[in-house]
Formats: structure tokens, C-alpha cells, sequence
């Protein structure tokens, strides 16, 4: 192993040359600094800074003046805007009459929760590991609130819940399928390989195509599919006048990008169960649906976490599609997170424009780490 | 639990296999006696494995037939078959501990727990593997992991066990223990078992009688004794044994074998421009000069322990002669070497035939 | 026991059984054959069509468009190349010294940039029809950030996967804080950025150095290399304004050189994830041989590493160029003329009066998707190979 001769970073002086030390020796014996210094000045630079810089105008009121930006410190307000709810400000949607459901739902939840964290308090978690919990838990009772008084409740959306409805059902559903055609494709069929580039392709084309290939094909007077509309009588409807039909138009779109995502990862993952794994059982007398359910799933659950996390990860940031197929719109209904935090800084507002963009990274590393945490972790760790 | 003794003959009828243009099996026929232990022993590429693999159903052979007892299997699935097989990677699932591997073949006929419990422990008992029910295949050795495969091979009581290579992937002092288990088990049950190697010690201790495959064609079916003392030809002759019986090119004219410009004389009789003559090492002795029958040099010489392995150098051929311990003879030195003129193995060099 | 009369009892097969059971072992049963192959031409034709429907209409003309669905060319319309005319013929600048009038820009524009500390010198206005334009940026943009992020990704993969690091905890809090001392003095006091970085930075190797023995808590390799790959999380747009600000504030805005550092950047943490599982399952033998044969450590990577890695390389850098081939987001933001990348230039389509002119911007779709495609299939072939599983399986 290339170790270094102690634990002492030495340091970069190039000292050594006036001791008639030549340039490659210098560089070599610094090339522990050297190999890995661009990567980490790359991130510091455009990400972590970017990161930090993003908190002061999340926190202040931006101006242009001619000298350049003019900061004015506002402590929290742009976020309290986002929280306080009006059309302008629509993180949250509108949360005017909580209904009965809607309340039974979030004790529910709460109760839940508490349950919990009691239980994994009482199994001897770490405090680390607690307070990632109560970090959770926290944000589960608060997304299930914002659910309980805007769908059970009747009252309009916000961007998060729509962010959070493309992660979920966006996720889940391009995993069923994704895995679904996987198997389909680790079967025994002929033109194998053809199939596996063909599903892969929509993976690889931009974004920006799907949404206005999809725009095109599902158009309702003039797409492909006119006859079809025009017979069960939709002919002067369009996807953006209903926010359901809004929503899943654009899931539609992104599942036919990503489901190929999770198809390439798990056929892989089911290829590479070991073959003796499934002949044993095929001797031992098991039927396919047996092999399936006790054999491969059990070994390809660990993969199948991961594949989740990455493609919720992801999804996070969908932006393209809601912007091309339907602007956002009917009103706010398929505006996700960032897509809100695009159209206030084209609004000129780049302290709300951060804040939204802020949230979001709050969100993220929350959802993300929890499913982290609690889900790939503990699949990994059982896996050999 | 009462073992019910359901022995079964085994049958492969003229069974073919071929890869495309790659034939692995030709006209391959082989009747195994029921409750019988039968080894296939073939280098590798032999086309053992895929033997094991058409009697298992996880291959389906080209052409020809296979039965278990009177019922023709060739193109029934291999969980109408009634066998059960080890691998030779054991083939655990990594997911499930030692009890739920072994249980598996019972839990996928839907047996109900109490009686599979009793039927876990006491295939696992007969492997001593009762104490390591809860863990998982990780966490054991490679010998224990061996004994879970094992256990739940014999846990169904199946009509004919399959064993694929099942010690190769074991040390040598393992190995050596776990044949005497699986040789004792295999005679305690008592059910027909087709068992595959490369391995020649596994092959002349385990097995009732020994097939050895070459090139997907059987070369000879017969027992550890008889193939030994009795080869059918050549590969054979050189395959089993060790070290492998020396050979040494001439001709044969009449009852006497002329190499060097020496002369042996043969058990056998015969015509034959280039003959090959087969002694073991142990029927050779190292005589000092114009006493044997092969002249020579000494080419090097190893102590084993408690005998001495003298390679001699003579005309074309090297020699192996198993000499005493005590062996003192140097590099370079003459000597000749004199042979046990009733085992001698004559062969035809063309076709490999032995000549009787 | 029950289970010892398990014979042959089903060898005798009924009907049912027969349709619903493989023959043998590696086929499948005829009611699956025909489930299976209808879900898949099924999923073929919804995967294909869309890709179809843009081809097909990238050669129609406007009345093909708007007079209702028209499918199969020559049969229910006519291809013509109206929507290929207005991009190339119809453009006075299109001809085939096109692409070398932009390399010639492209350097000259380098130059002008480096040199600008020194000499004011004008950058070239494109002489260029748009499509060679954005077509021509795509591709410089998307090669040489792709270079840059796998040479700086797989460095600091290799180096994490065979050296130790232990960076100091108490630096990098004291890095932390400089850094929000930064921003907030050049944001509310409003000092010059380059002379509060210049001074935080000297600051810090001062402080690093006087304070540095003093920190026991150190991180490890797992905790940089966590760090790294955890940037994927942030989404791109939580850096936008800032990035923004930066690249106005050193007059890298609507140049090449911008994106290409923020699409390396965006990209970093797949590469580093990668390439350190390919770096990190490498015999360690070859290595250790080379270095007594008196390798520097950069020629053991260039020579001895990096071939050994060469497929998942390859794989990488594939993936790589095809996610910045398609970036739009960044591209908005920080584009608007002259390093216009084709995503934009197909969302331009979309600003037109007379509503989407869709058989002009799937022409640029199609010239957009076809190199992706090639790229497609051949990634599919690492991906079949399991050149990247390492890394999902964790």
C-alpha cells in the first residue's frame, strides 16, 4: 500500500529543490496532495461555497443597484413568506380547514412516531442516531400535517407536497415496473440483448426531448393519438386544465425516462445471483414463483435499496419536465421545488428564489439520509 | 427416523449432448446399480459434469434416454426427479441460516413446521452440525459449510443423491475426514449415488465401482481394484495412480518388447510396429548395472517419507522407480532398472488400446 | 412421513399443467412465452414511439403538423426537409467553413479571455448558423468538461482508494468559518471578493499551521470520500444564484469555460463514486511492484492503474458525456448567445408567436438524440458486463 511515511501531511514548500532535489522527485513526494487537491478545491469552490454563499441570500432582500448586488439582512422572512402560504408564496399550498380524516391521519402519524423513537430510544440507539430519528420523525408528523390539510382536506397544493408526489409515487412506480421488466429481461428469451439496449434508450435522451416529445405525442388535437381522444370525447381538454391529470401526465414522462434506470441496475443485479443459488432450488423442488420470492429477491434487495436512493435522489431535482409539459401549471399543481425556486429568480426575487432552493436541500438530505439510514443501510449490512 | 430403503437403479441409454458443433457426450451408457456409489472421474472438460447435470435436469440432453429406477426422465423437470444434489460451491443461500437452508427443500413442499423441525435436526445431527443451527452460512468454515450442503441433500431422502465435486474447495486434511463421512453416510442410507471428481484418491476410496470419462467418451467402468490392476487403456493406465505408471516406446515382436536396444519379455503376444510398455513405479527397482533390464542414468531423486522417488533417465522415456528410503544413489549415476515381469501392460501406441 | 412418497406422482402431466410449466429447465412454459413476449414488444412499442413520432415529424411541414395525426411518411404524407432548410440552407452563415470559422473563434475567444488581465482584446462574434453553433458548443463543452471531470475524479478515487488521509476536524472548522466570514464581509460590508478570499486564505494556511498540531480529531478516507459522493444530493439549483454571481463576477458568464467547470463539478461525484470501487478492487500486487521497480506514484497511475481500469473508465466517461450532453438547467442559467449548448436552442423553439414550430425543434431533437443513442448502446454493452454493479451493491 502506498502509505505515507507518517500521519504528518507534509507540507508543500518546495524546499527540497535548493537542496538539489529535482522538480519530479518534488512533485512525487507531494503527490498525495496533488492527486486528490483539484477534486477537493473543484467542490469547495463551485459547491460548498456556492452552498454557503446561497444561505446569505436566502436570508436577506437582493437588489440590483449599478455598483452591484445590495444584501439588506432579513433574518428569516423569506422563508416565513414560503410558510405563511398565499398564492404568491405557495411552498405549502393552502392550509384554511382541516377536515376530520385529516386529523385522525396526522394523530395517526404522530402516535406512530413517538412509538418509534420510544422503541429505538429503548434498543440503545446512539445519540447520533437519535437525533437523526427525532430529525426524521419530526419531518414525517410535518409532511403528513401539510397532507392532511391540503389532499385530505380539499384545499390546493404546495410545491413540496408536488415535489414529494414525484419522488414517492414517481419512484415506486418506476421501481415496480423497472424490476418487473428485468425479470422479464433475465428470463430465458430470445433477442435478449436487443431488448436490454432498446429499454435503456430513453435513460440517455434529454430530458428536455421527453418533455416535449411527450407534450407532442399525448397532444390532444393534433398528437397521434387524436382519434382515440376525439371518440371518448375530450376534444377541446388539454393535460394543464386538471391538476391530477397535470400531475401524472408528468410522472407519465418521467417514468419513461427512468424507468430504464431501474431496469439496467436490477437486470444486472439479477444476473449476477449466483446460477448454482437457482439450480439448488430448481432441484430441491422449488417452483419459479418460490425461487423468486425465497431465492433472488431476498439477494437483490440490497441492490434494489441502493437503486431507489440513487433514483430518489434524483428525482429531487426533476425541473425539466414540469417546466416543458406543463409550465407548472394548472395554477401551481405540477410546479416542483425547483421549478418554484426557477420562476422567482426569473421573477427577480433571489432571496425567496434561494430560500425554495434551500428547503429543498433541507428536505433532500433529510428524506435522503433517513431512507439511508434506516432502509440501504440495515439491506447492506445483511447482505454477505 | 426409520430410513425407508427405497434403492434405485440408474440408467443413461445412449444419452448425447452437444453445444452447438461442441459434442461433450457421445453415446454415453451407463447402468448404476441401485443403492450403488458410483464415481465419474474425468479430467476436466471430460464431460463429467454435464453427465451429473442431463441425470439432474438441469441440462437436457440431445438425444438418447435417462431413467431413474423404470421411469423415464429425460425431459421431466428436475423436481419430478426425486434427487437432490451438492455443489460444488455448496450453493448456501446467504440470506438464510443453517436450519432454513437445510429445511428449504421440506419448507418448498409446504411441509408443516413441527415435522420439519424434527426432520432439520435430524438430518442436521447426522452431519454434527446440531449446535450451529442459528448461524449463517458466513459465519461457518469451509468443512461446515460442506456438512450444511450435505444435510440438506440427505434431508428429503431422495431416490439418488448428486455430488458435484462437493470436497474440492476443501483443505487436503479436511478433505481426507469428510470423504470417510461421506463414504459411511452413503452406506448407512444406502441410496444410489452418482458422485463426480477429479480427483483420483476420492474416486478409489469412495466409490463401489469408478467410470472414468474422457473427451465426453467412457473409457472404463469397473472397480477401484479392477481399474487399478486391470486398465483398458492407456488413459487409463496413466490417469490413475501416483505417481502415474511409467511408460516406455518400442515395439513389440512376439512375446518380447524391444526398446534401447533392450528387450522385455511380455505377458502378451503380439506384431506391433510402436507398442508402449506401462509398469507402475512400485513394480520397478533401481539394480546396479548389467543386473535389470533398462539401461540408464539418474535424473533426480525425492524423499517422500518413507520411500525414495527415483526418476531415471532412459533413451527418450523418464521413469518413475519407487526405491527404499534409504536410497543413495546420485545424480547423473548409471544404473539400470529392472521390472516385475508380471505386470507389465502392453499398449498399442496408436489407438491407446491395451493388447491382451 | 409425508414427503417420502414424493415419486413421479406428476410426470404425467395434464394440460393445464403443460401450459403453465417450463418443458425444461432454461425455457419457459407456453403460457409464459406468450406473456412475456407480449409485455416486452408491448414496452418496445412505448418506448419506441415517442422516439418515432419526433423523427417522423422533424420531416414534416407545417400542414403535416397541424391538419391532424398523419403516421407512416410516404403513405399518409409527404417527408420534406422544411424544418432541415430553415436550420441549415436558409441560414446565411451555413456552409461547411462553418466548423472551422468556430474552431478559429473558439481559440481566438481563449485567447482573449487569458490574455484579458494584460490586453483588451474584442472576442469574435460568431459567423456561424445556430445549429453548428450550438451543436459545435454541446460538443466542446461536453468533451472537454468530461476530460477534466474524469482526470480530476479518477485522481482523487485512485488517491482515496490507496492513500491514507487524515484531515484535521478543527481545520476544517476553521475553514468553515472563514469561508461565512467571506461571504458575509463581501456581501454586507461589501469589500472586493478577491481581497477578503486572498486574506481569508492566507489566514487559513496560517492558521492551519499554527493551530493544526493542536486538533486531535481527524476524519478518515470514508469520510472525504462520503463527502465527495454526497454532493450529488445537492440540488443544482440551491448553487445557481451564487455559481451566477461568481462567474459574473470574473466575466465568465455565456463562455464555454464556465460550464464546463460547473458541468465537471455536477459530475465529480459519480465519477469519484465509480471509479473508486474499480480503483479499490484492484490487486494491490502490481502496484507494490511497480513502486519497487522505482514508478513514481503518477506513472503507476498512468501506466499500471488506469489500463487495468480501462472498461469501467470507458463506461464512465460515457455516462459522463451523456448526462453533460443533456444538461439544461445549468446551461439556462449561464448561457445566453455564444456557449448556447442544443438543449437551449430546442427550448427557444418553444418562444416562437405562432405557437411551438414542432417540426423545426424536432429536427434538433433528432440531431441532439442520434449521438446519444450510439452512446446508449454502447454503454449498454459495459453495463451488460456488470462493469458498474460494483458500486450500486454499496
Amino acid at each position: 500500500m502506498l502509505r505515507a511515511e507518517d500521519n504528518i501531511q507534509p507540507g508543500l514548500s518546495p524546499a527540497g529543490l535548493l537542496t538539489g532535489e529535482s522538480w519530479t522527485e518534488w512533485f512525487d513526494r507531494h503527490s498525495r496532495t496533488f492527486f486528490i487537491a483539484p477534486a477537493v478545491i473543484l467542490i469547495l469552490i463551485f459547491a460548498i461555497f456556492p452552498t454557503f454563499y446561497s444561505i446569505v441570500f436566502a436570508l436577506s432582500r437582493v437588489k440590483f443597484s449599478p455598483t452591484g448586488l445590495r444584501f439588506r439582512f432579513v433574518w428569516f422572512q423569506n422563508f416565513v413568506a414560503q410558510f405563511t402560504g398565499n398564492e404568491q408564496a405557495h411552498f405549502l399550498g393552502r392550509l384554511e380547514s382541516m377536515s376530520i380524516l385529516g386529523w385522525f391521519v396526522t394523530l395517526a402519524v404522530v402516535a406512530a412516531s413517538l412509538l418509534w423513537l420510544h422503541r429505538s430510544f429503548r434498543a440503545g440507539a446512539t445519540w447520533i442516531g437519535i437525533i437523526g430519528r427525532i430529525i426524521s420523525a419530526a419531518l414525517a408528523i410535518f409532511m403528513i400535517w401539510i397532507l392532511s390539510g391540503t389532499l385530505l382536506s380539499g384545499n390546493p397544493w404546495g410545491t413540496l407536497l408536488t415535489t414529494l408526489f414525484y419522488v414517492v409515487v414517481g419512484c415506486s412506480l418506476q421501481f415496480v415496473i423497472g424490476t418487473a421488466l428485468a425479470f422479464l429481461c433475465s428470463q430465458p428469451i430470445a433477442g435478449k440483448n436487443f431488448f436490454r439496449v432498446l429499454f435503456f434508450i430513453p435513460l440517455m435522451i434529454t430530458p428536455l426531448g421527453v418533455g416535449y416529445a411527450f407534450k407532442m405525442v399525448l397532444d390532444i388535437t393534433k398528437g397521434p393519438f387524436q382519434p382515440f381522444w376525439e371518440f371518448i370525447g375530450l376534444r377541446d381538454w388539454a393535460w394543464s386544465t386538471d391538476a391530477w391529470a397535470a400531475r401524472w401526465f408528468i410522472v407519465l414522462g418521467d417514468s419513461w425516462q427512468w424507468i430504464p434506470f431501474i431496469f439496467i441496475c436490477m437486470l444486472a443485479a439479477l444476473e449476477n445471483v449466483p446460477r448454482d443459488h437457482v439450480e439448488a432450488a430448481q432441484v430441491d423442488g422449488a417452483s419459479n414463483v418460490q425461487i423468486f420470492r425465497e431465492i433472488i429477491w431476498p439477494q437483490i434487495v440490497p441492490v434494489a435499496a441502493t437503486v431507489i436512493l440513487i433514483r430518489m435522489i434524483e428525482a429531487f431535482k426533476i425541473v425539466d419536465l414540469p417546466n416543458i409539459m406543463t409550465s407548472g401549471g394548472p395554477g401551481i399543481a405540477t410546479e416542483s421545488m425547483t421549478l418554484h425556486s426557477y420562476f422567482l429568480w426569473r421573477a427577480n426575487d433571489m432571496g425567496s428564489s434561494a430560500a425554495v432552493a434551500y428547503l429543498l436541500l433541507i428536505l433532500t438530505v433529510v428524506v435522503c439520509s433517513s431512507f439511508f439510514n434506516l432502509v440501504v443501510r440495515r439491506q447492506l449490512g445483511k447482505a454477505v | 427416523m426409520t430410513s425407508v430403503n427405497r434403492k434405485v437403479p440408474v440408467r443413461f441409454d445412449k444419452v448425447r449432448k452437444y453445444f452447438g458443433s461442441v459434442r461433450v457426450l457421445e453415446e454415453f451408457t451407463l447402468n448404476i446399480a441401485p443403492g450403488e456409489f458410483l464415481v465419474l472421474l474425468g479430467a476436466s472438460g471430460s464431460g463429467k459434469t454435464t453427465a451429473l447435470r442431463i441425470l439432474s435436469g438441469l441440462e437436457t440432453a440431445t438425444g438418447g434416454r435417462v431413467l431413474i429406477g423404470d421411469r423415464d426422465v429425460t425431459n421431466i423437470l428436475p423436481k419430478y426427479r426425486d434427487i437432490s444434489m451438492v455443489f460444488q460451491s455448496y450453493a448456501l443461500y446467504p440470506h438464510k441460516t443453517v436450519a432454513q437452508n437445510i429445511g428449504f427443500p421440506l419448507k418448498v413442499r409446504k411441509i408443516n413446521q413441527a415435522e420439519m423441525d424434527a426432520a432439520i435436526r435430524d438430518a442436521a445431527a447426522q452431519v454434527q452440525l446440531d449446535h450451529l443451527l442459528e448461524r449463517y452460512p458466513r459465519e461457518l468454515s469451509g468443512g461446515q459449510r460442506q456438512r450444511v450442503a450435505l444435510a440438506r441433500a440427505i434431508i428429503r431422502r431422495p431416490s439418488v443423491f448428486l455430488m458435484d465435486e462437493p470436497l474440492s474447495n476443501l483443505d487436503a486434511k479436511l478433505r481426507g475426514h469428510m470423504r470417510a463421512e461421506l463414504k459411511h453416510m452413503q452406506q448407512t442410507l444406502g441410496i444410489t449415488t452418482m458422485y463426480v471428481t477429479h480427483d483420483q484418491i476420492e474416486a478409489m476410496t469412495l466409490a463401489h465401482r469408478v467410470a472414468i470419462l474422457e473427451t465426453g467418451v467412457l473409457q472404463q467402468l469397473a472397480t477401484p481394484a479392477e481399474i487399478y490392476n486391470n486398465p483398458a487403456n492407456l488413459f487409463v493406465a496413466q490417469f490413475i495412480g501416483s505417481p502415474p505408471m511409467n511408460v516406455v516406446h518400442g515395439s513389440l515382436e512376439g512375446r518380447r518388447f524391444q526398446a534401447n536396444g533392450t528387450s522385455v519379455e511380455t505377458p502378451v503376444a503380439g506384431q506391433i510396429g510402436k507398442a508402449i510398455l506401462g509398469v507402475r513405479p512400485e513394480d520397478c527397482t533401481v539394480v546396479a548395472p548389467t543386473k535389470g533390464v533398462l539401461k540408464g542414468t539418474i535424473y533426480t531423486t525425492e524423499l517422500i517419507g518413507d520411500h525414495t522417488l527415483v526418476t531415471v533417465e532412459t533413451g527418450q522415456d523418464k521413469l518413475t522407480v519407487k526405491a527404499p528410503k534409504d536410497f543413495n544413489g546420485k545424480h547423473g549415476d548409471a544404473i539400470e532398472v529392472a521390472l516385475a515381469t508380471g505386470r507389465l501392460f502392453i499398449f498399442d501406441a496408436a489407438t491407446g488400446q491395451r493388447v491382451r | 412421513m409425508s414427503w417420502h412418497s414424493f415419486k413421479f406422482e406428476k410426470a404425467d402431466r395434464s394440460l393445464l399443467e403443460r401450459l403453465f410449466e417450463p418443458p425444461a429447465i432454461g425455457r419457459m412454459s407456453p403460457a409464459a412465452t406468450l406473456l412475456a413476449y407480449g409485455l416486452l414488444i408491448f414496452w418496445s412499442a412505448f418506448v419506441i414511439f415517442p422516439i418515432y413520432w419526433v423523427v417522423i415529424t422533424a420531416f414534416k411541414d407545417a400542414a403535416a403538423v397541424n391538419q391532424g395525426p398523419y403516421f407512416i411518411p410516404f403513405v399518409d404524407f409527404q417527408p420534406n426537409l422544411d424544418a432541415w432548410r430553415v436550420h441549415l440552407s436558409a441560414d446565411p452563415y451555413c456552409d461547411w467553413y462553418a466548423i472551422g470559422r468556430q474552431f478559429v473563434l473558439l481559440v481566438h475567444n481563449s485567447l482573449a479571455f487569458l490574455l484579458s488581465p494584460f490586453v483588451r482584446i474584442a472576442p469574435m462574434e460568431p459567423q456561424i448558423c445556430k445549429l453548428y453553433l450550438a451543436f459545435t458548443n454541446s460538443l466542446v463543452i461536453s468533451i472537454v468538461s468530461t476530460a477534466l471531470c474524469i482526470s480530476v475524479g479518477s485522481m482523487a478515487a485512485y488517491a482515496l482508494a490507496r492513500v491514507q488521509y487524515k484531515p484535521k476536524f478543527g481545520n476544517i472548522i476553521v475553514f468553515v468559518i472563514l469561508t461565512l466570514i467571506v461571504i458575509v464581509t463581501t456581501s454586507y460590508v461589501g469589500l472586493p471578493w478577491y481581497v477578503t478570499s486572498a486574506i481569508a486564505l492566507a489566514l487559513f494556511f496560517f492558521l492551519a499551521r499554527a493551530l493544526g498540531k493542536r486538533f486531535t480529531t481527524s476524519l478518515g478516507n470514508n469520510d472525504i470520500l462520503f463527502w465527495m459522493i454526497s454532493q450529488r444530493v445537492l440540488p443544482p439549483i440551491v448553487v445557481m444564484i451564487p455559481v451566477y454571481m461568481m462567474f459574473q463576477a470574473v466575466g465568465l458568464l455565456d463562455t464555454h469555460l464556465a460550464l464546463i467547470i460547473i458541468y465537471a463539478v455536477t459530475n465529480l461525484p459519480i465519477v469519484v463514486w465509480l471509479m473508486h470501487d474499480f480503483f479499490a478492487n484492484l490487486p494491490m500486487e502490481l502496484e507494490e511492484s511497480a513502486q519497487l521497480d522505482g514508478a513514481t506514484r503518477f506513472g503507476i497511475f498512468w501506466e499500471i492503474v488506469l489500463p487495468l481500469t480501462r472498461p469501467g473508465l470507458a463506461a464512465t466517461t460515457l455516462l459522463t458525456l451523456i448526462l453533460n450532453w443533456n444538461e439544461y438547467l445549468f446551461a439556462v442559467f449561464l448561457s445566453t448567445a455564444k456557449a448556447q449548448t442544443m438543449p437551449i436552442m430546442v427550448a427557444a423553439k418553444n418562444a416562437g408567436e405562432k405557437g411551438i414550430l414542432w417540426w423545426e425543434m424536432c429536427a434538433i431533437i433528432v440531431v441532439m438524440i442520434i449521438p446519444v443513442i450510439l452512446m446508449a448502446i454502447l454503454l449498454t454493452r459495459f453495463i451488460a458486463r456488470g462493469v458498474l454493479l460494483g458500486a450500486v451493491k454499496g
